[in-house]
């Protein structure tokens, strides 16, 4: 069990900066979860945890230990490939086995720890076959039980659930979550999918083009994103961003036109943000948003309404049994307090003080 | 259409194996059944001729040479060009690249133009008609096949297997030796085939480099009682000699050629 610290942590190969200046405390038990999208130097990080890369700059605490400088061996975490990284030429047994028996851990342990952590993610069964005679779902299961298996200070895991169909991550996730509260070992974990992000984590680092965007809790990284990138790259239909201006407090675009909390102020070159579900439809001639309705999209526990004002997507979800028409005038209403508002430039979240 | 099929491949088979098979008839022939014309086809087999091969004509000295020559480029090619084609493999960059490049340019070179400096590179140092000599000039010939099969063989296996192996508990060779070493026998076994081969048969490198004491089989075969008629049937005896442990060899091992040269086209 430990706490990990990352110290201004940089990873730069030649001109090309993989991670830059990531500094983030990890406290001990907790779930970490380094989302973002491919090349935002999220596994980089990972790797230089594990010690399969080596930091250009900045320091990796494990525990009471500075560990930059050790192999990955002598770090004492465990880690589970998005490949998966069996090893093919041994039996299921064998491979969860192969820690215990490269560290030298008495072989009269072996069995018990074995079929311990074999039970934990329920291979019973499966012990005597080879990694090619598993399913995919199998496989990163006997990933989780070698990892288990060594009791160790820390869980990385790399994507461990993009290889497997859609229906077995969902229940493989919630194996995952429920074997890191069992267990309660410091985890990292690496995904693009805010999902796994979402429902896994104690704490979500968003990371962009090398650096950490916002770290905090789920709910706070959905409720009150710190920028715009953030804000796009969280929920599910992503946040409707409309760009515009404000002009005396009030927000304007082409079809849109919202009053801001607080007092009137004037600012251009801005975005507004609202997410699909902060979006009702309003009584006739009502709402900050009037277009023509673009398309309809029953997803049979709610209904998406798209509308293009100025080319802009804005989707709203509503009740299921909402029927409409494409092409028919609606307007779309939300509650001021839940607008987002974004400096379209440079992409920082613009808060007023006194709204 | 299974029967058509059938008639054909067995058509080709018959062409295919025409020339062995009619070496091997000549061999059994009498010296003067081998030069009729038509080709006789009912005689009275002999074995003469193979006995002559291997006991007064020293066939089992040849086979020995052959053999050493064989076993030490298989050995060495192989060594070498596992431990080079990893590292390209595995730590690409534009050296590998230009090491690949460099690689196939020699061995597109024609044996001809390297030939004559050999020649007298061996005269020169000593090692002329010496096995030392052709293990060092097959090996510099193969080598560049050697690396580039078994960089490609090694691509195929994945570098998580490594990492993993290191995350638990190996060092960087101990990984290499526990995750890669299991699974590379296919690519070794069938790389090794190749240049076994090519050792085997090398006709053209034995012939200039070597005189009496480290000919090898092909260059001796094609001497065989040259001075006169039966050269026929006596090179077909040794011929067939030479092809046997071939046949053997590719029959034992003919599942994992198949293996290691599908493991490169289409992955796991």
């Amino acid at each position: 069990m430990a706490r990990i610290r990352l110290c201004n942590l940089t990873k730069r190969w030649g001109q090309v900066v993989g991670v830059n200046n990531v500094s983030i405390d990890i406290a001990d038990r907790e779930f970490l979860v380094l989302l973002g999208p491919s090349g935002c130097g999220k596994t980089t990080t990972m790797r230089m945890v594990a010690g399969l890369e080596d930091p250009s700059a900045g320091e990796i605490w494990i525990g009471d230990r500075l560990v930059n400088d050790l192999e990955p061996r002598d770090r004492d975490v465990a880690m589970v490939f998005q490949s998966y990284g069996l090893y093919a030429h041994l039996t299921v047994y064998e491979n969860i086995r192969f820690p215990l028996k490269v560290r030298g851990v008495p072989a009269s342990e072996h069995d018990a720890r074995v079929r311990r952590a074999a039970r934990m993610v329920e291979l019973d069964g499966l012990l005597d076959r080879k990694p090619k005679q598993l399913s995919g779902g199998q496989r990163q299961r006997v990933a989780l039980a070698r990892a288990i298996v060594r009791e160790p200070t820390c869980f990385l895991m790399d994507e461990p659930l993009s290889n497997l169909d859609a229906r077995l991550r969902v229940s493989t996730r919630a194996e995952i979550k429920h074997l890191q509260r069992t267990l309660a070992v410091t985890t990292i974990y690496v995904t693009h999918d805010q999902v796994e992000a979402m429902t896994l984590a104690h704490r979500v680092a968003v990371m962009d083009r090398g650096a950490v965007r916002q770290l905090g809790t789920p709910t706070e990284i959905y409720d009150d994103p710190a920028d715009l990138f953030v804000a796009g790259f969280i929920g599910s239909p992503a946040m409707n961003l409309i760009p515009g201006d404000v002009v005396g407090g009030l927000f304007r675009a082409e079809g849109v036109t919202a009053r801001l909390p607080g007092a009137p102020f004037d600012r251009p070159g801005v975005v507004l943000g609202i997410r699909a579900e902060d979006l009702r439809l309003a009584p006739e001639g009502e709402g900050q948003i009037r277009h023509a309705v673009y398309s309809i999209e029953p997803l049979g526990d709610s209904t998406l309404v798209n509308l293009r004002p100025g080319g802009t997507l804005v989707t709203a979800r509503v009740a299921k049994d909402h029927v409409g028409t494409s092409g028919a005038i609606v307007g779309l209403a939300a509650d001021p307090a839940r607008l987002y508002l974004f400096d379209a430039r440079s992409g920082a979240r613009i808060r007023r003080p006194d709204a | 259409m299974t029967l058509l099929a059938w008639a054909f491949l067995v058509l080709f088979a018959v062409y295919s194996s025409f020339p062995f098979i009619w070496t091997f008839l000549t061999s059994i022939k009498q010296p003067v059944d081998a030069f009729a014309l038509p080709p006789v086809w009912l005689f009275d087999p002999t074995l003469a001729h193979y006995a002559e091969l291997w006991f007064e004509r020293g066939f089992a000295s040849y086979l020995w040479n052959t053999a050493i020559v064989t076993a030490g480029t298989v050995v060495i090619s192989i060594s070498i060009g596992a431990v080079a084609g990893y590292a390209l493999a595995r730590y690409p960059g534009p050296l590998g690249f230009w090491l690949l490049m460099l690689a196939l340019v020699f061995r597109a070179l024609p044996r001809m133009a390297v030939l004559l400096p050999f020649y007298q590179i061996s005269r020169a140092l000593g090692l002329f008609d010496t096995h030392v000599l052709l293990i060092l000039v097959l090996v510099s010939i193969n080598q560049p096949f050697t690396i580039w099969m078994m960089r490609s063989f090694f691509m195929t296996i994945p570098a998580d297997i490594e990492e993993a192996a290191m995350v638990d508990g190996c060092s960087r060779l101990g990984a290499f030796l526990r995750a890669v070493v299991p699974v590379m026998w296919p690519g070794v076994i069938t790389t090794s085939l190749f240049t076994f081969l090519l050792a085997y048969n090398e006709f053209l490198m034995p012939l200039i480099l070597t005189a009496t004491k480290a000919q090898t089989l092909p260059v001796a075969i094609s001497q065989f009682g040259a001075e006169d008629i039966r050269f026929w049937s006596l090179s077909a005896a040794g011929a067939v000699s030479i092809t046997l442990p071939i046949v053997v060899l590719i029959l034992m091992f003919q599942g994992r050629i198949v293996d290691g040269l599908v493991q490169g086209a289409v992955k796991g």
